[in-house]
C-alpha cells in the first residue's frame, strides 16, 4: 500500500502563506527569541513599568535567578519591532511571524500560547493610506476574494495614531462572509520607538500592524476552538 | 464604563442622538461600545474607554465632551467649564510628606448634615450604572465620581479631634508592619483589616497618628461616616498612579477610585470635584460647607504643542488644509494658534486632557474626527523582497520533504508540567516549565494518535515538529530551533520497524540538505538542532513556490469513540476499486467516517478487494447492532452486484 502524503499544519502553511504574499511586495520575514528580555518586550515598545497598558497583557515570568536581565515568554511579537529598528535603517519593511504567549486561562477563543505577525514599514512618508492599501492587498490575496478594510480609533503603545483594524469578506460561502470582524491593532510606529532606535522620527514616519495567525485559521477555515491548534491531533492537522 | 443615556444629556443638551446613534459615534471616532441595555428604565451604554483616554473618560462630563467634540457642538452645561470660587477655612490643615506621591490635597468642610436615603433620582442613576445606592453621603461621592471623573472621599469629623482648633490630615507613607482598618467592601458586613509594608500611602489623623484611609485606594473605619453623622470633612485629591496601582494591586483592592488614580487625572481637577459634591450635599442632605483647604503644592500644566500641517497630512494620508487641521483640534477644547506661516499651529489641551503631549497625540485627535474612513488606499508596489530569511526557506524545505514521506506536522505546547525551566507565576500547574525539548511532546502525539489510525486511514502514525526549544545558560534563557519526527506502526509503543522509518526520514533529510545531521534518536523519535543546521547551510537565493490549497472547512472532531469493519470481497476482473467502494458506500448513512482500500490482489480473472469502513457518530456512541445492520445493507448490496463476499 502507497503511504499517503502528510499534511501540513494549518499555522505553518498560513505563515508560508502570509510570507509569499508580503514577500511580493518587499517584505522581508524577520524574527526574534521566544524568550524576550522584559526590555524588548515592554519598555522599548513605549510599556513602561507600572503602566496601567500592562495590564493589557499578563505575563510569563522567567526566574529572577535563572537570568542576569529580567526575562519573559514573549506576549506579542512586537519586540521584534524594537529589535528591527534598532540594527536598520529606513527603508524597513518587514513581517515577523512568531509564537506568543500569554499567562491566562484557556478556553475556545483563547490559548496561553499563540501565533502572531508583525508588520513594520517604515520610510519617508509613509501614512495610514499605505497601512490601508497594504492590509486590502494582503486580505484579498489571503482569503482569495473581494474585502474591505475598515479603520476605528484603538489604543496600543507603540503606535500614535492607534487603529483597530475590521475586514469584511465580500464573496464567499463562511460564516464570517458579510460582517464586519475586529481583526487587529495596528497603527502609525510611536516616534519614541524610532527616537530610541537612533531614527530621525522629523524625517522617518511608519505603520506597524499585529494580528493572531490563530484568528486568521478560524475565519479562514471555520476552525472555532484555538486549542485544537495545539493537541497534536491528526483527526485535526489531516483535514487540511 | 458604563454611562446612562439621559445623564450624558443632561451636559450635551437636545442635540443628542439616540442611543443607536451615539454608539456608531463614538465607535467610529472614539471608542468602542461593548453594550447597550435597559436597566431601571434608562439606556446604559457600555464604553471601552481607550488606556490613553482613561485619565479623563472614565466619567460622564468625559464621555459627554467626546460627543459633543464629534457633534461639533458645545456642551450645554459643562462642570468644567469655570474654575471654581471656593471659600478657604482655617479649620483644617494638612502636611504632605512627599510631593510627588500627593501633589494636590483638598478638603472641605460640611456641617449639620443628615444622613438618610438619597433622592429617588440619584439611587435611580447609580443603580443604572450597577452600583448599589448606600446613603446620600456615599451616593454623593459616587456621583461625583462618575459624573467628572474625581474620585472623592467622605469622613466624620467628630470621630477625629481638633488640635490646635484644625482637624490635623497627615499625608505619609505607611510603616512597615503598621494595619489599617478599611471599610467593608460591597457586599460583605465585615471589615478588612490590612497589613501594610510601608510603600503604600495613609491619610492620618494628626492627632494620633492613627491611618483614616489607604490614600486613593480605600477608606478606613476609623474616621468612617456612618447613619448619625452630622459634620463631615470631604477629602478630593491627587495621588501618584503608580503607587496607587501598587497599593491597589498588592491588596487586591482595584476599585473604581484607585482605577481612577492610576491613569492619572488631571491635577486641576479635585476642586471641580468639591464643588461638585459640594453642592450635591448641601441639596440632599442638608448642612452648610464651612470652607475648603486647598493644599496644591506642585502645579502642572499641559504642555504646548507645535503640529506641522505637513506631518499631519503626511501621517494621516490625507490633504487637510491648516484651517481644517485647526478647526478639529479646536473642537476637542484645546487652544490653538496658527503660525502666520500657516504651516504649523500650536495646540495645547484642556486641562482634563493630561494625554495630549506630542505632535503625533494631536495629529490622532485629528485622524480621528476628521474619519478614518476619509483615508484613501495607496496600493503597495510590487518588489521582491531583498532578502531570503533562511529559517523560513529551510523550514519549509524540510516541511515538504517530510511531507512527501507520509509525515504529517504538529504543533504542540511549549509548556510541561515538570522539566528544568520552571516559569515564576504560571497560572496553571499543566505550564509550570518550558519544553527543553520536542521529543516529550512527539511520544505522546504518537501514542494518542495510533488509536485514530482507522478513522485517519493511516496503517501507522508519522508526525514531525519544527519549533523552539529552551535551555539555560549561567545568566540567561537561551533558545534554539528544533526538529523532531517520529513513527509508530504498532498500538503497544515502539517496535523495531518504527525505528527503521525514521532512520530512512532521517537519511533522506541529511541527503535533502546535503549535510550529516546530528540526530538523538530514542524509542522510535529522532530529534536534531535546527537552528546549527540553518546556521551552517548555503544562503538561500529564492523561496520555494507554495503550493496553494483547495478552500476547506473544518469539521469539528466527534469526541464518541468510532467503530471498524472490513469487508473483503471477489469481483470480476477490471471493475475498479472506486467503482466497488461507491456501491458499498451507498446504503452506509451519514454514521460512515470513511472508507480506506487496503488490500488488493488479481488472480484467475477475479480481483480482491478489501476495504475498511468507519463509523462514527458525533452526538452518542455507536453499538455493535447500529453498525451490524449497516454492515447488513452494504452486504446486501454487494450481493446485488453478484459480488463473492469473502
Amino acid at each position: 500500500m502507497q503511504i499517503p502524503d502528510g499534511h501540513q499544519h494549518p499555522l505553518t502553511h498560513m505563515i508560508a502563506e502570509i510570507n509569499d504574499i508580503f514577500a511580493k511586495i518587499g517584505f522581508e520575514f524577520a524574527e526574534g527569541p521566544e524568550a524576550e528580555l522584559e526590555q524588548y518586550n515592554f519598555d522599548r515598545v513605549n510599556v513602561p513599568k507600572e503602566h496601567p497598558s500592562r495590564d493589557m497583557q499578563d505575563t510569563f515570568w522567567f526566574k529572577a535567578k535563572d537570568v542576569a536581565e529580567p526575562t519573559v515568554l514573549r506576549t506579542h511579537t512586537s519586540p521584534v519591532q524594537a529589535r528591527v529598528l534598532e540594527q536598520n535603517q529606513p527603508p524597513i519593511k518587514i513581517i515577523a511571524p512568531g509564537k506568543v504567549f500569554r499567562n491566562e486561562a484557556t478556553d475556545a477563543t483563547h490559548e496561553a500560547q499563540f501565533y502572531q505577525f508583525e508588520g513594520l514599514y517604515v520610510d519617508e512618508g509613509v501614512s495610514l493610506g499605505h497601512l490601508k492599501g497594504t492590509l486590502e492587498y494582503f486580505f484579498s490575496e489571503f482569503f482569495s476574494g473581494k474585502i474591505e478594510v475598515r479603520f476605528r480609533p484603538g489604543f496600543f503603545p507603540f503606535v500614535e495614531p492607534g487603529i483597530e483594524v475590521d475586514m469584511k469578506l465580500l464573496e464567499g460561502d463562511s460564516k464570517l462572509a458579510g460582517k464586519w470582524i475586529e481583526v487587529m491593532g495596528a497603527g502609525m510606529v510611536h516616534p519614541n520607538l524610532l527616537t530610541a532606535a537612533g531614527i530621525d522620527s522629523k524625517k522617518y514616519s511608519g505603520f506597524a500592524f499585529g494580528m493572531g495567525i490563530d484568528r486568521l485559521g478560524v475565519m479562514k477555515y471555520g476552525v472555532e476552538d484555538v486549542r485544537d491548534f495545539y493537541t497534536g491531533d491528526l483527526r485535526f492537522v489531516n483535514q487540511f | 464604563m458604563k454611562v446612562v443615556h439621559s445623564w450624558l444629556k443632561e451636559y450635551v443638551g437636545e442635540k443628542l442622538p439616540d442611543a443607536r446613534t451615539v454608539e456608531d459615534l463614538l465607535n467610529f471616532h472614539a471608542f468602542e461600545i461593548e453594550g447597550v441595555e435597559q436597566v431601571e428604565g434608562e439606556t446604559v451604554i457600555d464604553v471601552d474607554v481607550l488606556p490613553n483616554r482613561s485619565s479623563d473618560c472614565f466619567s460622564h462630563r468625559g464621555i459627554a465632551r467626546e460627543l459633543a467634540t464629534i457633534l461639533d457642538t458645545p456642551l450645554d452645561k459643562d462642570p468644567l467649564a469655570d474654575s471654581p470660587q471656593l471659600d478657604a477655612t482655617d479649620e483644617i490643615s494638612v502636611s504632605i510628606e512627599d510631593v510627588a506621591a500627593c501633589p494636590r490635597f483638598t478638603a472641605s468642610l460640611i456641617t449639620g448634615i443628615q444622613v438618610k436615603e438619597s433622592p429617588d433620582w440619584l439611587q435611580k442613576k447609580l443603580k443604572a450604572i450597577g452600583q448599589r445606592p448606600i446613603n446620600n453621603i456615599v451616593d454623593a461621592t459616587n456621583y461625583v465620581m462618575y459624573a467628572i471623573g474625581q474620585p472623592v472621599h467622605a469622613y466624620d469629623a467628630d470621630l477625629f479631634p481638633k488640635v490646635d482648633g484644625k482637624w490635623q490630615f497627615v499625608v505619609r507613607y505607611a510603616t512597615a508592619g503598621e494595619t489599617v482598618s478599611l471599610l467593608a467592601e460591597g457586599g460583605k458586613d465585615e471589615d478588612r483589616v490590612v497589613e501594610l509594608n510601608g510603600t503604600e500611602l495613609l491619610i492620618v489623623d494628626g492627632s494620633s497618628n492613627t491611618p483614616i484611609s489607604l490614600a486613593g485606594v480605600k477608606g478606613g473605619r476609623y474616621a468612617g461616616v456612618h447613619a448619625e453623622s452630622k459634620n463631615i470633612i470631604i477629602e478630593a485629591a491627587h495621588f501618584h498612579p503608580t503607587i496607587t496601582r501598587k497599593t491597589a494591586r498588592r491588596l487586591g483592592i482595584v476599585i473604581d477610585a484607585s482605577k481612577r488614580f492610576e491613569n492619572e487625572p488631571s491635577r486641576e481637577l479635585p476642586v471641580y470635584g468639591q464643588a461638585e459634591i459640594i453642592a450635591l450635599i448641601e441639596d440632599i442632605a442638608g448642612g452648610r460647607c464651612a470652607g475648603v483647604l486647598d493644599e496644591y503644592l506642585e502645579k502642572t500644566t499641559n504642555p504646548k504643542v507645535e503640529v506641522t500641517l505637513q506631518k499631519t497630512n503626511s501621517l494621516l494620508g490625507l490633504q487637510l488644509s491648516i484651517d481644517e487641521v485647526a478647526h478639529i483640534i479646536k473642537r476637542t477644547g484645546c487652544s490653538v494658534e496658527v503660525a502666520p506661516d500657516a504651516g504649523t499651529l500650536t495646540a495645547q489641551g484642556p486641562f482634563e486632557r493630561t494625554d495630549l503631549n506630542i505632535e503625533e497625540d494631536f495629529i490622532e485627535e485629528v485622524g480621528r474626527l476628521y474619519g478614518f474612513d476619509k483615508i484613501t488606499s495607496v496600493v503597495p508596489t510590487v518588489t521582491k523582497s531583498a532578502t531570503i530569511n533562511a529559517k523560513q526557506y529551510y523550514t519549509e524545505k524540510i516541511r515538504h520533504c517530510l511531507l512527501g514521506l507520509g509525515f504529517s506536522e504538529v504543533v504542540t505546547t511549549s509548556f510541561h508540567k515538570k522539566g528544568k525551566i520552571q516559569l515564576q507565576n504560571s497560572l496553571a500547574s499543566d505550564k509550570s516549565y518550558v519544553r527543553a525539548n520536542l521529543s516529550k511532546n512527539l511520544h505522546q502525539v504518537l501514542d494518542m494518535n495510533f488509536s485514530h489510525t482507522d478513522m485517519l486511514g493511516l496503517r501507522d502514525v508519522r508526525v514531525f515538529e519544527i519549533g523552539t526549544v529552551f535551555s539555560k545558560s549561567d545568566t540567561a534563557i537561551t533558545e534554539h530551533l528544533s526538529l523532531a519526527l517520529g513513527v509508530r506502526t504498532k498500538g503497544n509503543g515502539f517496535t523495531a520497524p518504527d525505528e527503521r522509518i525514521v532512520v530512512a526520514a532521517c537519511d533522506t533529510l541529511e541527503e535533502l540538505l546535503s549535510a550529516s545531521l546530528a540526530w538523538e534518536k530514542e524509542k522510535g523519535v529522532a530529534e536534531l538542532n535546527l537552528s546549527h543546521v540553518i546556521e551552517h547551510a548555503p544562503a538561500p537565493t529564492e523561496y520555494d513556490a507554495v503550493p496553494s490549497k483547495s478552500p476547506m472547512r473544518y469539521q469539528a472532531v466527534s469526541q464518541y469513540p468510532a467503530i471498524s469493519r472490513d469487508i473483503a470481497l471477489w469481483v470480476s476482473e477490471g471493475v475498479s476499486a472506486k467503482a466497488v467502494e461507491k456501491v458499498l458506500n451507498a446504503p452506509t448513512g451519514d454514521l460512515r467516517l470513511r472508507t480506506d482500500l487496503f488490500d488488493e490482489f488479481t488472480k484467475e480473472g477475479k480481483t480482491s478487494y478489501a476495504f475498511r469502513l468507519v463509523f462514527q457518530a458525533a452526538d452518542r456512541t455507536l453499538t455493535d447492532e447500529e453498525v451490524a445492520k449497516i454492515m447488513e445493507n452494504v452486504y446486501q448490496a454487494a450481493r446485488a452486484n453478484a459480488w463473492e463476499v469473502r
